[in-house]
Parts: C-alpha cells; structure tokens; sequence
C-alpha cells in the first residue's frame, strides 16, 4: 500500500515531468482532454494517451496577456502555461466548450497562439431532455473519432473502442471499490491521498493505473485502522474541475473532522457509473455522458436538483454536514450556488462555503470558517 | 471559586475577560496586538488578571480565540471567534438572534439558536474594506481621530458615495472627494455608508432575525451603527464595551468545560 501511494504522489507532485517522461517511455502522442467529460477512451482507441488537463501550482504571469484575471484559476494557469512551453509534450487538445463560457475560450487562444497538431471543439449537450439531444451528441462522438483518424490516419475500429471502454470500466470499478472500502473504514487515506489516487488516474495510463489500484485495494482489505469515532463526518462538494488545494483538505482533518466519501470532480465525481457496453460503443459513450455523469450546474437534467444527490450521500455517510468547496470566478458554479445553499437550509443540512482562489488563498480565514463550522456541527 | 479567563487575540486587539464561578464579571482588559500575539495575550491576561487583584495560580481554565487564538500559550483549549461572538452576545442579550461583528480585519454575521448556538454564518476575511483597518485607514486619509468619525457621520448635510469594494480605492477616493470640495463630515458619513452597505450583503446571505447585536471595535463608531440600521431597518444593540463580547463568550465556554470537569 506504502509503495502505490508514493507512486501515486511522485506522478501527481510534478504531473509536467511525469507525462513529459511518458510520452518518451511509450513513445506515443499526448493529447490533453480539458476537463471535464470528455470521453478519453476514444483518444485511447486511437492508441493515443489522453491526459486530463489540470490547474498548475505557480501564480499566473505570462499568461494574463491572453486571459483575463476574472477567469477561474484552471482556464489562466493552463493557459499560462501554453505560453510559457510547459506544456510542449502535448501533441493536440480536446475541449469540451459547452460547460462554462471561459472553456469557449480557448480553442480560439490555442488556435490563435499556439497552432497544436491537433485540436478538436466537442459541442456535447448541457440539458438532457431526451432523444434529440442523444442524436447530437452520438454525431459529435462520431466527428470527434474522425478527427482522431484523421490526425493518425488509422481507424479506430468499434473493437479496439470497446477495449478501450473495458480498461476505463475497469478502472472505474477499482476506483469505486477504493472508496468503498474507505466509507467503512475513513481513517484508512488522508482525504489528500484520495484525491492523489483520483488525480493520478486522469494523468497515467489506465493499464498502469488499475495494477497499481489493484495492489492498492489489496493492501488496504488487509489493512486494520482503529475507528475514530469522535471525529466528525463532512462530505466535500464541488471544486468542480479542477483539484482542490490539499491545505483544504489537510485542514479539515487537522480540525477534528474526517472524509468518508466526496462530491468533487477530482473525487468520486470522475469515475462514477460505467459505460453500458450493449451494441455501439460511441452510443454507449453517448448515453454514459448524457444520464450517468454526476449531476453539476455545467450539466443537468431539469427535475433532479444537485443538492439533492449531495444531501443524499451526505446522508448515506452518516455525516453531519457538506463543506462546499467553491472556485472563485467559476461562472457556472457560483450562479448556481445560491440554489445549492437554499437547498442545504430546506433541508436543515449544516454547510459552509470554502472559496478557492488560483493566487490567493488566506488559510487563516479558511481555519476560522472550517473550525467555527466544525464547532457548530459539534455542539460547541 | 473557580476563576476563568477568556483571551480574544484579535488582529489589532487583544481582549480578556475574567469570569468568577458565578458567571460575573470580575475584569477585563483591552490593548493593541502588536506584532507579538503571544506577547500581546500575556500582557492582556496579567493586566485584567492585576484588576481583578487575582493572580496566575488563582485561574482554573483559559480559553483563547480570536485570529491569534493560537497565539495563547497558556491556553486550555481554542475556540473561533464567530462561536465565541455568539456565546457572548447570548449572554448579554438573550434574546439575540443576529450578531454583526466587526473587528479590526474581518467581518461576520452569526445566525444564533434560542440557546447562543451558531446556526449559520458568513465571514468577509479576504479584504479590509468595511473593517476596522479600513475606518484606520480613513481616518488617517480624512487626518481625523478615529473616535472622531462617528460624531462627523451627525454633522453630515450633503450625500456622498465612497466605494464599498476596496480600501486602497477607497482611500484613493476619499482623496479626489476632498479635491471636488467635499466637506470632511460628508465623507465620513459616505465611508460608514460604505460599510454599511459590505454588511447588508452580508446580513442578506444570513438572514435577519431580530434581536440584532452589534460587537466588535467598529461598533464604537455611532455613525457606522446608525448607518446600518438605515439599511437593515431594524435597531442594533450595542454593549457598552462591544470589543470584549468575544472574550467574554470564551469565558463564557472555559467555564461551561470547567463546570462539565468537575461533574
């Protein structure tokens, strides 16, 4: 278990080495998915190495000459780092533009800039209302293989799709079987090492990913944690594509209180709900992606409220409250955050809103606000 | 008689209250942080603790709290601000159900339960404006006492708007309202209405619940008080010395866990 989890933290310590190093070891093409949804199994199809793209550590500089500083932290430190050559192992990128209005940006900046081998727009639907939007999306999936072929010029044929769906499936029921294991037993992983494990999956490949999950799993079966039953029960939720900064969740195991289960996109979020393989993989991919992807302000279906998918694994926990983990300038997000946080009052659920700022994060505040939160929850 | 102190190491004061095994009031003491919490929270014990013709060995429990509540050596436990706010404004007005606190670097509303239990709360800590440091600041831009500013808000005759959103602008602003002329009174009025309107949002985001208290140092300034009362279209109330609510709620909460020690 020690040895996967110190793997698990070199790749995510310093992702640009570690996927710069992969591309040489496997000597393949690296093409970065801009999170979130992006269908990746059909970049591996095409015997390429998908990577979702995450926020860098550094403060934005460069940068800031072709984004505004009111974007969220993962839209200027990606592009950012486009500017500065950080990202020159990437051979093309995949941008899912319908989900905010700042991913829209940035094939344009791309294009404009920096001119990727490869570059593809996917259109995927934000409302599910049935089967019209099922069509459209099945088409973008075709298009979006297409451009793939035409970029390798090999074809991906429905069977090496389907190979592929099966690693990614697998990888999805190891993850699961991860966070099973930790809802019984929260004390066995930091909620920082979770999140490494999460990570870590979006930057390797998935056959390398499930043998180390696999050993993982194993380690933590046999592992014994004492129950700390006085520490109280909090679920993260939100943070919705992009890794939350860890000293959060430090923190929040340093105040008394424990993480048994989370609602975040680097989290339980990404490998939710398999793809049904029955017949044509793209229209398996479409219908995943379409009803089986997480609820979130980016991607809905008009009678299902995401606070109360939240509430329900709140509940399902046994925890006592929901810290909101929200990103500062994130459009989709913090228009549906008061929604969120009625919601959370209906139902009498404790929350408290964490914002997240690329530059900027005052620990202090964040202390007193999980503190005060955690006193409350406790009776104090 | 067990003897409890409560510390509240604020980011420009530090406060302490001492409590009797009553509950009573035996002293408190009020006096610039400095750069040195853990000095600054010695200094403010030991004087409250001279007050109160009481010495170290005389307390049983001490509970910090506050931005520097870390700062306590000699602390029992630690406790936050926004929980000690509310304990202590319960104790002064039972009947409370919204506190408005500002200090010197942040500012918060508390809903608060039938028993001085937060129920929610919402915290500006991520810029100065509408905190003490920014009235500081002001002061110093108007070249006034701070104390001066709550009875310039009563002179005021003429409506001017400073902006809510920054202290750096914010100054930038009072500086160009004085070249249009603008009569220093005028200003003042302008700022505490800046203030007020930072809290309203914040009040919104909480929900009003009468009774309304006011604590913290800001609450000194009778202007920024009657601006938000404007606004909130609901009276305040207001400690006599609305800088100790967070330390007497600390105090409050030592005695509570000695009270719970002893069976």
């Amino acid at each position: 278990m020690e040895r996967v989890l110190s793997k698990i933290a070199e790749v995510t310590s310093d992702p640009y080495a570690y996927v710069a190093g992969l591309k040489e070891r496997k000597n393949k093409k690296i093409i970065g998915c801009f999170p979130m949804h992006v269908p990746e199994e059909i970049v591996h199809a095409a015997d390429l190495i998908p990577v979702v793209i995450w926020r860098g550590n550094e403060p934005v500089t460069w940068g800031h000459a072709h984004v505004p500083p009111y974007d969220c932290g993962i839209t200027r430190s990606f592009v950012d780092d486009a500017v500065r050559g950080k990202l020159s192992f990437m051979d093309g990128f995949v941008f899912h533009i319908r989900q905010c209005l700042q991913a829209g940006e940035f094939p344009f900046i791309m294009e404009r800039h920096f001119k990727p081998a490869y570059q593809k727009i996917l259109y995927l639907p934000a409302i599910y209302p049935g089967d019209p939007t099922r069509d459209f999306a099945l088409k973008e999936l075709e298009s979006f293989k297409t451009s793939l072929e035409d970029f390798t010029g090999k074809m991906i044929s429905d069977d090496s799709l389907k190979k592929s769906i099966e690693i990614y499936n697998k990888n999805r029921s190891l993850m699961e079987r991860v966070y099973e294991i930790r809802r019984a037993k929260p004390e066995i992983l930091k909620a920082k090492e979770v999140m490494q494990i999460v990570w870590s999956s979006m930057l390797m490949p998935k056959e390398d990913h499930n043998e180390l999950l696999t050993e993982l799993i194993k380690g933590m079966e046999e592992k014994s944690v004492k129950a700390q039953k006085e520490r109280i029960k909090v679920i993260p939720v939100g943070c919705l594509c992009q890794t939350l900064q860890f000293d959060i969740l430090d923190l929040i195991e340093d105040l008394g209180m424990i993480v048994p289960d989370d609602d975040l996109y680097i989290g339980s979020r990404y490998f939710a709900n398999p793809v049904n393989l029955n017949g044509n993989p793209l229209k398996a991919l479409a219908d995943r992606y379409l009803t089986k992807t997480p609820l979130c302000p980016t991607k809905g279906v008009w009678d299902i409220h995401w606070g109360d998918e939240a509430i329900k694994r709140m509940r399902d926990n046994d925890a006592k409250g929901i810290i909101s983990v929200r990103v500062k300038y994130c459009p989709p997000h913090t228009c549906y955050y008061p929604d969120f946080r009625s919601k959370m009052a209906e139902e009498g659920v404790p929350e408290v809103m964490i914002e997240m700022e690329h530059e900027i994060i005052s620990l202090e505040g964040v202390k007193t606000r999980l503190q005060s939160f955690a006193e409350t929850i406790g009776g104090v | 008689m067990a003897i409890v102190v409560g510390v509240d190491v604020g980011s420009l004061c530090t406060k302490t209250v001492i409590l009797d095994g009553d509950g009573g009031i035996l002293s408190y003491d009020i006096m610039r942080s400095g750069h040195y919490y853990k000095g600054a929270a010695d200094e403010s014990i030991e004087s409250a603790l001279k007050s109160a013709g009481l010495k170290k060995s005389d307390v049983s429990y001490i509970l910090g709290t506050g931005y520097g509540r870390g700062a306590v050596a000699e602390a029992d436990a630690e406790v936050t601000e926004i929980t000690c706010h509310a304990r202590g404004a319960a104790r002064l007005f039972p009947e409370v159900h919204t506190v408005i606190d500002i200090g010197g670097q942040d500012s918060k509303v508390i809903g608060i339960g039938d028993n001085g239990r937060v129920i929610n709360f919402v915290m500006n800590d991520k810029c100065a404006a509408g905190t003490g440091r920014f009235l500081e600041v002001m002061a110093l831009a108007l070249s006034v006492d701070i104390g001066e500013m709550g009875d310039l808000f009563f002179a005021s005759k003429e409506k001017v708007e400073v902006s809510s959103m920054c202290t750096v602008f914010a100054e930038s602003e009072v500086i160009s309202l004085f070249a249009q002329g603008h009569k220093k009174a005028d200003i003042a009025a302008g700022i505490a209405h800046a203030i007020a309107r930072r809290i309203v949002g914040m009040v919104g985001q909480v929900g009003l619940r009468e009774k309304v208290v006011m604590s913290g140092g800001v609450a000194k300034n009778s202007g920024v008080v009657r601006a938000i009362e404007e606004r909130i279209e609901t009276r305040l109330l207001v400690p006599r010395e609305p800088q100790i609510v967070g330390a007497l709620g600390a105090a409050i909460i030592a005695s509570e866990r000695m009270s719970a020690t002893i069976g």
